[in-house]
C-alpha cells in the first residue's frame, strides 16, 4: 500500500499551505487579470465594427483602424463603390471623437454620423435618431444621467436623446449615433466622409469584393470586416505588449518567491521526516520527487484558484463598473499556465537543494 | 542581576538566511510593482500633456471643446482675426492636430501629428537634428520613436496614402501614448481633406493679462468657440487619459499589496510554527504574552521594512532603467507615493503578524515538556 506522503506533508499545516496557494494565485492573477482587461477592451473596441453588418470597410488609403484614427474620403467614393458589381450597399459614415455634455456631466464618445441611424445595430431602447436627435451608448447615458427625451450637447449643439444602444463601451471609449448631415454641418465637412460600410451581394465573398474595390477606386483601403477588426485589436495589442510582458515578469518573480518560500518552509519543517524516510531506504531521487510534487501541487492549486478568481472578477466587475469588461481567452489561460509551470520549476529548486543534502544518519542524533 | 538581553527576534530571522532573502525579495517585488504601476500612471498623465504644456497660456477650440486630445474641434481659420480683435490678445496662431496611426515595422504606432505654420508658434521646441518642415509632405518626428524604428532625417514613411519625408528629429517630444510628429498645417489639412480650417488656436495674451480672464472674455466675445487656459485643458486631458486606467491599476496594486502581506505572514508564521517548542519553553519560563507578541511583531516589521526599503530601491532603479532603455515610457515615482508605501509597510507588518500572534496566544506552555 502506497502512502500519499506529499499530500500528507502539505496538509499537515493547512494554514501555511493555503497561504502559499493564495500567494501563488495572487501572482498568477496579476498576469491573468491584466490580459483579461486588455482582451475585454479589445472586444468592446471592435463591438461596433462586429455589429455594423458591413462585409467590407473602406477607408482612406493606408487606414485600417477606427480607434484613435482619422480617415477622410470624398463622398463620391461611396457612389463609385455602390456602382461596382457585387456591391449590395455602400453606406458612408462620419466618425469623430466628441465630448457629449448632459447638464454638468461630460463624457467622451466616438460620435458616428450615419444616414441609417446606426442600422443594423440593435437599439436597446427608444428608436434610431432623426435630424437633431442622438442615440447614446447605455453606460454613457447613465454617466450623463440622461434618458430618452432628454437633451445633450455636442460641439455646442443640442441633441434630443431618442434611444440607447448597448454593449459598445469600454473603459477607453463610448459611442453615440446621429444623422450624418447633422454631424457634417457641425464639422463643416462638406463632401467628406470617414468610412464606407459595404454590404456584399450573396454571390461574392468579402475578400474578393474588398480586392475589387481596392483595385477599382483610387485612394482607398478596403478591408474585410474580419481583417479590419483584427487590425483594430492589434492597436491595443501593439500598445500594451511591453506592459503585459513586464507584468508577466513580475507575476513570475512573485510567484517563484511565494512558491519557493512555501516549499522551503514545508521542507525545512519536515526535514526530520525526510531523514527518517532516507534512513528507511528512500532513494535521493524519490525524496526529491516528493519535494517537487509538493511544489507542483501547490502551484497547480494556485493556478486553479487564480483561474477561479479571474472568472469571479469577470462576473463581478462589469456589475460595479459596466465599462470594465474582462474577457478570458484560452491563449491567456495557457500563458498563465506556462508562467505557473515556470514558477513551479524555479521554486522546486529551493526544497530540492535542501532535501538533496539530508543526511539519513541525522535522524539517530539528538 | 544585570541580565543581558537576548535578541531572539533577530536570531530567529537570521537563522535561515535563504528564507530571509526570499521573503525580503518577494516583499520588495510586490512593493516595487505598486510603485512602478502608480509611477506609470503618473508618467502617462505627464506625457499626454507634453504638447499643451509647451504652448501659449490660452487655447481656443470649437464650442464645447474641453480637451486637446480625444475630442474633435474644427474651426474656420478666419477665426484667428476674430480672436486677435479681442482686447488682451497679443497673437492667435492656428494649429491643426490629429492622431496619426502610423504603421512601422508592421506595428501600429500612435502619434499626435501637429500641423503648424512654419515660423509661427506650435512647432517643435527642440530639434535634435535636421530642420523644421517647410514644404508639403515634410515631417519632424520624435527622436525616441525615430530611433525605435530606425528612422532618420531623409527617411520616408507613408501615412494615409501620402509619403511623408522626415526632415527633422525633435527631442523632448516622446510619449508612450502620444509621441509627437510635426508637419506644416497645409500638409495636415490636406490629409484630413479640411482645407481652410484649424483645430485649435494658440492664444498669447498681452503682458499683464491673466490667462483665465482672457479665456472667459474670448468665450463670451467670439461666437462658436470655447477658450480654456493651458492648465485647464491639460488637467482635462490628464483626467481623460489616466482615469480609465485607475480601476484596473487599483486592482493590481491591491493584489500586489495582498501578496506582500501574505509573504510576510507566511514567513513569520512558518518560523513561529517551526519554533513552537522554543516559544512554549519561553512561555513556561514566564515570558509574558505581550513580549511574545512583540517578538512576532518585530520579525514582521523587520521583514516589511527591509522588503519595502529594497522595493523602493528596486522601483527607483527600474524607473531609471526604463528611462534609459525604453524612454517612451515615463515612470514618475513621486515622493508622496514613496512616503505612502513606506507608511503602508507598518500596516503590512501588523496584518501579517495577526495569524502568528493568534498561534502563539493559543500555544500551551506545557507542550514544551511533551515529545
Amino acid at each position: 500500500m502506497s502512502v500519499p506522503l506529499a499530500r500528507r506533508q502539505l496538509l499537515f499545516r493547512k494554514g501555511r499551505s493555503l497561504a502559499g496557494v493564495a500567494g501563488i494565485a495572487a501572482a498568477l492573477l496579476l498576469v491573468l487579470a491584466l490580459n483579461a482587461i486588455f482582451a475585454g477592451i479589445n472586444d468592446r473596441l471592435t463591438a461596433y465594427i462586429d455589429r455594423s453588418g458591413a462585409d467590407v470597410i473602406v477607408a482612406q488609403r493606408g487606414v485600417d483602424t477606427m480607434h484613435m484614427t482619422q480617415s477622410a474620403l470624398p463622398e463620391q467614393a461611396a457612389a463609385a463603390i455602390a456602382s461596382l458589381p457585387g456591391v449590395a450597399e455602400a453606406k458612408p459614415i462620419l466618425y469623430v471623437p466628441a465630448m457629449i455634455e448632459g447638464g454638468e456631466e461630460r463624457g467622451i464618445a466616438y460620435l458616428i454620423g450615419d444616414d441609417s441611424g446606426g442600422a443594423p445595430l440593435p437599439i436597446a431602447s427608444g428608436r434610431r435618431p432623426r435630424a437633431g436627435e442622438i442615440v447614446l451608448e447605455r453606460t454613457l447615458a447613465e454617466r450623463l444621467a440622461v434618458g430618452t427625451g432628454s437633451s445633450v450637447r455636442a460641439f455646442g449643439q443640442d441633441f434630443r436623446v431618442s434611444g440607447e444602444v448597448d454593449g459598445l463601451a469600454s473603459i477607453l471609449n463610448s459611442v453615440a449615433l446621429v444623422r450624418r448631415q447633422d454631424l457634417a454641418r457641425l464639422l463643416g465637412s462638406v463632401g467628406v466622409v470617414s468610412y464606407i460600410f459595404v454590404r456584399a451581394q450573396p454571390e461574392i465573398g468579402a475578400g474578393e469584393l474588398a480586392a475589387r474595390i481596392q483595385a477599382s477606386v483610387p485612394g482607398v483601403t478596403a478591408s474585410t470586416r474580419a481583417a479590419f477588426a483584427s487590425s483594430e485589436r492589434r492597436v491595443v495589442g501593439d500598445m500594451t505588449t511591453d506592459i503585459v510582458r513586464a507584468m508577466i515578469l513580475v507575476g513570475f518573480v512573485i510567484g517563484v518567491a511565494v512558491a519557493g518560500l512555501v516549499a522551503y518552509s514545508v521542507t525545512l519543517s519536515q526535514i526530520r521526516d525526510y531523514a527518517v524516510l532516507r534512513a528507511l531506504g528512500l532513494r535521493v531521487r524519490s525524496a526529491l520527487a516528493l519535494a517537487v510534487a509538493q511544489v507542483g501541487a501547490t502551484v497547480a492549486a494556485g493556478f486553479l484558484l487564480a483561474l477561479a478568481l479571474v472568472w469571479l472578477l469577470a462576473g463581478l466587475l462589469p456589475r460595479l463598473t459596466p465599462t470594465l469588461v474582462l474577457a478570458i481567452r484560452a491563449a491567456d489561460v495557457a500563458l498563465a499556465l506556462v508562467v505557473a509551470g515556470a514558477v513551479a520549476l524555479a521554486a522546486a529548486a529551493f526544497p530540492v537543494v535542501r532535501v538533496a543534502r539530508v543526511d539519513p544518519a541525522s535522524v539517530f542524533r539528538r | 542581576m544585570n541580565a543581558r538581553r537576548v535578541p531572539i527576534a533577530r536570531r530567529q530571522l537570521l537563522a535561515e538566511p535563504a528564507k530571509l532573502v526570499v521573503t525580503v525579495a518577494a516583499v520588495a517585488a510586490a512593493v516595487a510593482l505598486v510603485l512602478l504601476l502608480s509611477g506609470l500612471r503618473r508618467g502617462m498623465g505627464e506625457q499626454v500633456t507634453l504638447y499643451v504644456d509647451h504652448q501659449a497660456p490660452v487655447l481656443v477650440g470649437q464650442r464645447g471643446a474641453r480637451n486637446f486630445l480625444s475630442q474633435t474641434s474644427v474651426l474656420p481659420e478666419e477665426v484667428a482675426g476674430d480672436l486677435e480683435r479681442v482686447p488682451g490678445v497679443a497673437a492667435a496662431t492656428p494649429i491643426s492636430q490629429q492622431y496619426a496611426m502610423l504603421r512601422l515595422h508592421e506595428r501600429r504606432v500612435l502619434t499626435l501629428l501637429i500641423g503648424y505654420d512654419p515660423g509661427r508658434a506650435g512647432g517643435p521646441w527642440q530639434l535634435a537634428s535636421g530642420r523644421v518642415p517647410g514644404a508639403s509632405g515634410e515631417l519632424v518626428l520624435d527622436r525616441v520613436l525615430a530611433s525605435e524604428h530606425g528612422l532618420s532625417v531623409g527617411s520616408t514613411l507613408e501615412y494615409r496614402g501620402t509619403p511623408l519625408r522626415i526632415v527633422g528629429i525633435s527631442s523632448g517630444t516622446s510619449g508612450f501614448m502620444t509621441p509627437l510628429a510635426f508637419a506644416s498645417r497645409r500638409t495636415v489639412n490636406a490629409l484630413s481633406r479640411q482645407p481652410g480650417t484649424a483645430n485649435f488656436f494658440l492664444v498669447r495674451p498681452d503682458p499683464g493679462v491673466e490667462p483665465a480672464v482672457l479665456a472667459a472674455l474670448i468665450s463670451r466675445s467670439v461666437p462658436g468657440v470655447s477658450a480654456l487656459t493651458r492648465r485647464e485643458i491639460a488637467a482635462n486631458d490628464r483626467q481623460q487619459f489616466v482615469d480609465p486606467f485607475s480601476g484596473p491599476l487599483l486592482a493590481m496594486v491591491a493584489i500586489a499589496f495582498a501578496v506582500a502581506i501574505l509573504v510576510i505572514g507566511l514567513a513569520v508564521y512558518s518560523s513561529t510554527a517551526e519554533r513552537s517548542r522554543e516559544y512554549a519553553t519561553l512561555k513556561a519560563l514566564g515570558l509574558a504574552r505581550r513580549a511574545l507578541f512583540r517578538l512576532v511583531g518585530v520579525q514582521a516589521a523587520a521583514l516589511a521594512l527591509s522588503g519595502t526599503a529594497l522595493g523602493i530601491l528596486l522601483a527607483l532603479g527600474a524607473a531609471r532603467g526604463v528611462s534609459a532603455f525604453a524612454p517612451k515610457y515615463l515612470i514618475a515615482i513621486s515622493a508622496s507615493s514613496v512616503a505612502a508605501i513606506a507608511a503602508s509597510a507598518l500596516a503590512m507588518a501588523v496584518v501579517a503578524a495577526l495569524v502568528p500572534s493568534y498561534f502563539l496566544a493559543r500555544l500551551d506552555p506545557a507542550s514544551a515538556f511533551r515529545r
